[in-house]
């Protein structure tokens, strides 16, 4: 009896067995033959249909004056509140070395929710008027509108969006001048004061008396000097006071101590100890890494995290830059976009502030480009963020002078695999073999189609509208968050989501790219899942907000210590 | 010990190939100046113009037979003879060739073109002595034969004489600057002097006379000179030139890919090391050689499959170690990398690239003694390498000691200034020659 007993289980538990391997087989098969969702791609959107017309003028000139090809930037930004992104482009204006024949203007277009948009800047009143080169949006005032802070070659401005379509100049009372030449713009909160501050890379000393005589003597022709033969400058740091002024706190902080020639930076938390810190690249000098000490204090420790320099312990040429957890361990990664035969840079987070820079096949694929504007985001909507890169060489003539490298350079898409990343340009669109002069890059859903669109500014040609085709074919949320108790762009924020098995977790990093800015919003991609679990985001200021069971494939809002508003 | 002797070997053997190349060569030009004026009759002359272009286009096998009928009829022509030895020359039968110009100049003592072959072959066979006896009588015959007197100078050159072999260079110059074997001559003398600037005056005059040449070994025995003293721009017009005329040989196509590594375009030298891969599928030299293109341009994976395979060719350079090493560790290996290190090091002790990267890999495994260790005694065998001290400054920085990173960081600017700087070159290429 006993063995039969014995018998039966041991059929019982072969046939058991039998059937979990027969499903095991039946699910490698629908694995394999399942139909693969076509992979999204980027689509030009021509002018003729967006109607965007503006044009960045570089004002290159025989004299080749530096600030000529640094610029420009873009952004994305939701200016009056309906729901929809609008576009900023910043533009070449009048300077010490240059005069325009005719006026240029930066420009507001406004999103008209059908494609198009519409040309607003005169009547909102930001066309800017200075030398420009980047822009930073976001409500720095806490009073719900989203405003803009351009950065400049010269002296910079902060346009206060007065609320009813229009901006107001308030840069002489906030205090926020910043004068020199000046390139990104960084709005994050360094205190965890519910403040935003802002962070201003300065490039080098320059005047046009500065421009020393970079010549080829075949051609009897100048080009772009290479900036390390500026001196450099110290970046700043305004204290958002709170009261619509801003203190300089760059000396006592610690930032002005490492003067640099500071490009892209960006806000994020390298140590999770809830501090944003700072990661600046730098041109010809090494990058900063500035570790936010607390008490408003700054270290620069880019040295000791190895992230300063290039392996050979030679300062490279870093322009933009980004920050994200690639990997899904938990701890914030860099990357830094060189110039040409220098590589870029994927540095990451082996914690302890040690950082180890392992590019995979980004390397060999941007060996001979110059790297810009650059973003994380998930183009796919799978979970997890991809890398897009927008290239261009600063020298005009570099063809005649290195081989194989180019003046303008093709657009990259590298898709996350887990633990590196994969060249799929080839794949994502015919955008991706054209050349442009590309500089920077904004992320932003202007469709409200629940997928990252991009936008890109060319130095001296038109600007790069490209809808991202096909990424929401993959299940999402979108995220506007709402800080009653944070900082209002909830810069700092960590968010959470799981779906089935699908379990990530994201930074909200403040600035990133180059000279631009992004669509506030988070979307947060789950794959093929067709229930989200639940949402949660942790605020800068400690409140968790749970959502669960949040709608899918819908844009919501979410404020501070409430949860999604109806 | 064993390596250095197979290597040796391997380089004596590779210069053995390349002065019979040479010799050929030459061997033709003095065939086809020969036979015109050894002919007896129009026939005769047709008939030996026939197979010496049968040898020039390497159809050995039907000239021996042309030649071989002639001889049964006629053993002692000389014309047939010189012919036959260059067939047999050709086909690395030196003994042979010797013995067949011998009884060709035995037979007819005034035919200074075998008793140029017999220059040729007993300069290949370092035998100058027996060479300068031979050119003695062709100058006797012909006191203005140029060539002789260049290869006189060749001789004494291969004798050490220095002296001697300057007069003879000099002599076959006659004050013009316009015989592209004596100044290669006199450049190689200089080089033995240790006389820098005059190699490079030489070959840079060597290198306009040949623009136009058409004899590939010359071209590229030029182009070896010349990368050994720099002139890598001279070097690469050679090569150029050599592969256009003969664009399937191995030895050229792998030069010019290391003329174009000391160019630092990685791009074209891969393309010529492929190159010579299709052509010579187990060729261990440009197997590490674009194992190392490939490793600069950070294609880890591929880079690490042709440096295993070089390895497997030949015995392991300590390079090879180093750079698999390096594959290693920026596959984040870093325990399999110090394994590679400490090979490449116990090869060469002095390897300091090598400690520099073992340096590093104790760092990412945070083993800060063993990486101080390494990293200061690499910069005790390089003080002049940036990399070393960048990697001591990272370091130092890491253990708290933020001015021993300063000071490093420092050396690092003086050595900038001083123009020592490694442009961004992390990894040396291979020391190896072609």
């Amino acid at each position: 009896m006993a063995s039969s007993c014995c018998l039966l289980n041991q059929i019982r538990n072969q046939s058991v067995f039998i059937r979990a391997t027969n499903c095991l087989w039946l699910l490698t098969l629908l694995l394999v033959y399942a139909p693969q969702k076509p992979k999204p791609t980027f689509e030009e959107v021509s002018p003729a249909t967006s109607k965007i017309t503006w044009k960045h003028d570089n004002a290159q000139s025989p004299d080749r004056q530096l600030p000529e090809t640094v610029g420009a930037g873009c952004a994305f930004l939701d200016y009056d509140n309906d729901g929809w992104m609008d576009i900023y482009f910043v533009n070449s204006g009048p300077s010490d070395f240059f005069t325009p024949t005719a006026p240029l203007k930066n420009a507001l277009y406004r999103n008209n929710h059908d494609g198009t948009f519409t040309d607003v800047t005169d009547k909102a009143g930001v066309a800017g008027g200075k030398f420009g080169m980047g822009v930073a949006a976001a409500d720095y005032d806490g009073d719900g509108n989203i405003d803009l802070y351009i950065t400049n070659y010269g002296s910079n401005i902060l346009y206060r969006n007065n609320s009813n379509g229009t901006f107001t100049d308030v840069t002489d009372k906030a205090g926020v001048t910043a004068p020199g030449w000046s390139t990104c713009a960084t709005w994050f909160d360094y205190d965890n004061d519910a403040k935003l501050d802002l962070f201003v890379s300065s490039f080098v000393f320059y005047d046009k008396s500065q421009n020393p005589l970079c010549t080829d003597p075949t051609l009897k022709q100048r080009y772009y000097c290479v900036p390390r033969l500026f001196k450099p400058q110290p970046s700043r740091l305004f204290h958002n006071n709170g009261d619509g002024t801003f203190q300089d706190v760059s000396r006592e902080s610690g930032i002005a101590g490492s003067p640099g020639k500071s490009f892209g930076a960006v806000a994020t938390d390298v140590n999770n100890d809830g501090l944003m810190d700072l990661f600046v690249a730098n041109d010809t000098m090494p990058n900063f890494l500035f570790l936010n000490k607390g008490g408003g204090k700054f270290e620069e420790i880019g040295l000791a995290a190895g992230v300063a320099y290039g392996e050979a312990g030679r300062p490279r040429s870093g322009m933009g830059v980004d920050a994200a957890d690639f990997d899904g361990d938990g701890w914030q990664d860099l990357f830094v976009a060189n110039i040409d035969q220098e590589f870029f840079s994927l540095y990451h987070n082996d914690k302890e502030l040690i950082f180890t820079d392992q590019p995979g096949e980004i390397a060999p694929a941007t060996q001979l480009l110059s790297g810009w504007g650059l973003k994380f985001f998930d183009y796919d909507n799978d979970g997890d963020p991809d890398l897009f890169l927008v290239n261009g060489h600063p020298d005009d003539m570099i063809e005649t002078r290195v081989p194989r490298v180019r003046h303008r350079e093709p657009l990259l898409l590298f898709e996350n695999t887990g633990r590196n990343f994969k060249d799929v340009s080839a794949s994502s669109g015919p955008v991706f073999t054209k050349m442009f002069s590309g500089r920077g890059m904004a992320l932003g859903d202007f469709d409200n189609d629940g997928d990252a669109d991009v936008l890109t500014s060319n130095n001296g040609e038109p600007p790069l509208l490209l809808r991202n085709q096909g990424g929401n074919r993959n299940n999402w949320i979108g995220l506007q968050l709402i800080a009653t108790k944070s900082n209002p762009a909830a810069v700092g924020a960590t968010i959470t989501w799981q779906a089935g098995m699908l379990k990530r977790s994201r930074l909200k990093t403040g600035g990133g790219s180059y000279l631009s800015s992004h669509d506030p919003r988070e979307i947060l991609g789950v794959g093929i899942a067709t229930k989200i679990d639940y949402v949660e985001i942790r605020w800068p200021s400690g409140k968790i907000d749970k959502l669960t069971n949040p709608p899918l494939n819908s844009y919501v809002k979410v404020v501070e210590g409430s949860g999604i508003k109806k | 010990m064993k390596r250095n002797s197979s290597n040796s070997h391997k380089k004596a053997h590779k210069a053995h190939k390349g002065e019979a190349l040479l010799l050929l060569c030459l061997l033709f030009l003095v065939c086809l100046f020969v036979i015109p004026a050894r002919a007896q009759s129009t026939d005769v002359v047709q008939a030996f113009e026939q197979v010496a272009a049968l040898i020039r286009d390497d159809r050995l096998a039907e000239a021996d037979k042309e030649l071989t009928k002639v001889l049964r009829l006629q053993p002692d022509l000389p014309v047939a003879l010189n012919l036959m030895g260059s067939v047999r020359a050709k086909q690395g039968r030196l003994a042979e060739a010797e013995s067949l110009f011998l009884r060709a100049v035995q037979n007819d003592k005034n035919f200074t073109g075998a008793r140029m072959n017999l220059v040729y072959l007993y300069l290949l066979k370092r035998a100058p002595d027996k060479a300068i006896a031979q050119l003695n009588e062709v100058l006797a015959l012909e006191p203005a034969n140029l060539e002789a007197k260049v290869l006189m100078g060749d001789a004494y050159l291969a004798k050490n004489d220095l002296q001697k072999a300057e007069e003879n260079y000099l002599a076959a110059l006659d004050n013009k600057l316009d015989n592209a074997g004596a100044l290669f001559g006199l450049a190689q003398i200089s080089r033995v002097k240790g006389e820098q600037r005059e190699v490079a005056i030489y070959l840079n005059r060597v290198g306009t006379l040949i623009a136009d040449s058409t004899a590939p070994d010359f071209l590229y025995k030029f182009a070896l000179e010349a990368m050994q003293v720099g002139l890598f721009d001279a070097a690469k017009s050679a090569l150029e030139r050599a592969v256009s005329l003969k664009p399937k040989e191995p030895s050229y196509l792998l030069a010019l890919g290391i003329a174009w590594l000391r160019k630092t375009d990685l791009f074209e030298a891969e393309k010529l090391f492929r190159r010579v891969l299709v052509l010579e599928p187990t060729n261990a030299q440009a197997q590490l050689h674009l194992g190392y293109v490939l490793l600069n341009q950070k294609k880890y994976a591929e880079a690490r499959t042709w440096l295993e395979k070089s390895s497997r060719t030949s015995a392991p350079i300590p390079e090879v170690f180093y750079y698999l090493g390096l594959v290693a560790q920026e596959q984040n290996n870093d325990a399999g990398a110090i394994v590679l290190f400490e090979k490449a090091v116990r090869q060469l002790p002095s390897y300091a690239h090598a400690r520099i990267a073992l340096g590093s890999s104790y760092m990412k495994l945070k083993n800060y003694v063993r990486a101080r260790q390494e990293l200061e005694t690499a910069v005790k065998l390089d003080p002049n390498e940036p990399t070393a001290h960048y990697n001591l400054a990272l370091l130092y920085a890491r253990i708290k000691e933020p001015e021993r990173a300063k000071e490093e960081l420092r050396i690092i600017d003086q050595l900038k200034a001083k123009g020592a700087s490694n442009n961004g070159v992390v990894v040396l290429p291979p020391k190896s020659n072609p």
